[in-house]
């Protein structure tokens, strides 16, 4: 299992997400990518999106207004 | 403490906040007689700033078609947009207080301030030929049961569908 670690801080809509997406496509089923976000949208729409796609997804608030959301690849 | 967590702390879904929009933007509506516009705002006082600046704008072409030299008269800032605007920046900074998730953003880097830079002057000339944002030429025209509302709304579809795709394949 491998895990990636994104950097979004200080981007806005909808940068994040298509970070996650591009880069989710480059990795293996299992492996854990980790988005680091301080745009509160981005647990909302990204988590939305993960779920749509059946991947496993998580997040929480790692510091004041400072997210990790964490999606594993099911598929 | 869980209805801190759920009403203060965590964003709400998009129903809730499109129905309490809803519901303010009638309000405006009955006690303003227009209905929830934001960039005019911005064009008024742009204009007033220019004002200042010593550049006379009364004369152009643009301005004697809309409002603006009503409101030049009584002063740029004395408009209900002022007050909207500003409300809504405080409304958020009280929102992102109460849930102490306020943050100093930086500039990532230059590309991000270039692309943000440009990215803005087209938004905001576009507003001004479009006669309106998402807000007043979107939301609240189709509140209004205008049609043009919809065809803003549409060309904001195949517009935002083009820029991902750019933004997709060469900005990130």
């Amino acid at each position: 299992m491998r895990q990636v670690r994104i950097d979004c801080m200080y981007e806005a809509c909808p940068i994040p997400l298509l970070k996650a997406l591009k880069e989710l496509e480059k990795m293996q089923v299992g492996d854990l990518l980790i988005i680091e976000s301080d745009h509160s949208c981005s647990t909302i729409n990204i988590v939305e999106w993960a779920k749509k796609q059946g991947h496993h997804v998580d997040y929480q608030e790692v510091g004041e207004g400072e997210w990790e959301i964490y999606i594993e690849k099911a598929r | 403490m869980d209805w801190y967590k759920k009403i203060v702390k965590e964003p709400w879904p998009y129903w809730v906040g499109g129905i309490l929009i809803a519901m303010v933007n009638v309000v405006l509506f009955y006690f303003t007689g227009k209905p929830w516009a934001i960039t005019t705002g911005f064009l008024y006082w742009g204009a007033g700033l220019l004002q200042i600046a010593g550049i006379d704008v009364t004369g152009w072409e643009y301005f004697q078609r809309s409002e603006y030299l009503e409101v030049a008269e009584k002063g740029f800032v004395s408009t209900h947009y002022t007050l909207l605007n500003t409300g809504i920046i405080l409304g958020a900074l009280l929102a992102v207080l109460m849930a102490s998730q306020f943050k100093f953003k930086k500039l990532k880097n230059r590309k991000q301030f270039v692309v943000a830079l440009i990215g803005g002057i087209i938004m905001g000339y576009s507003t001004r030929i479009a006669f309106g944002c998402n807000i007043g030429g979107f939301l609240s025209a189709i509140g209004s049961l205008s049609l043009h509302g919809w065809i803003l709304g549409f060309s904001m579809l195949i517009g935002a569908w083009i820029g991902s795709k750019i933004l997709f394949k060469y900005l990130i």
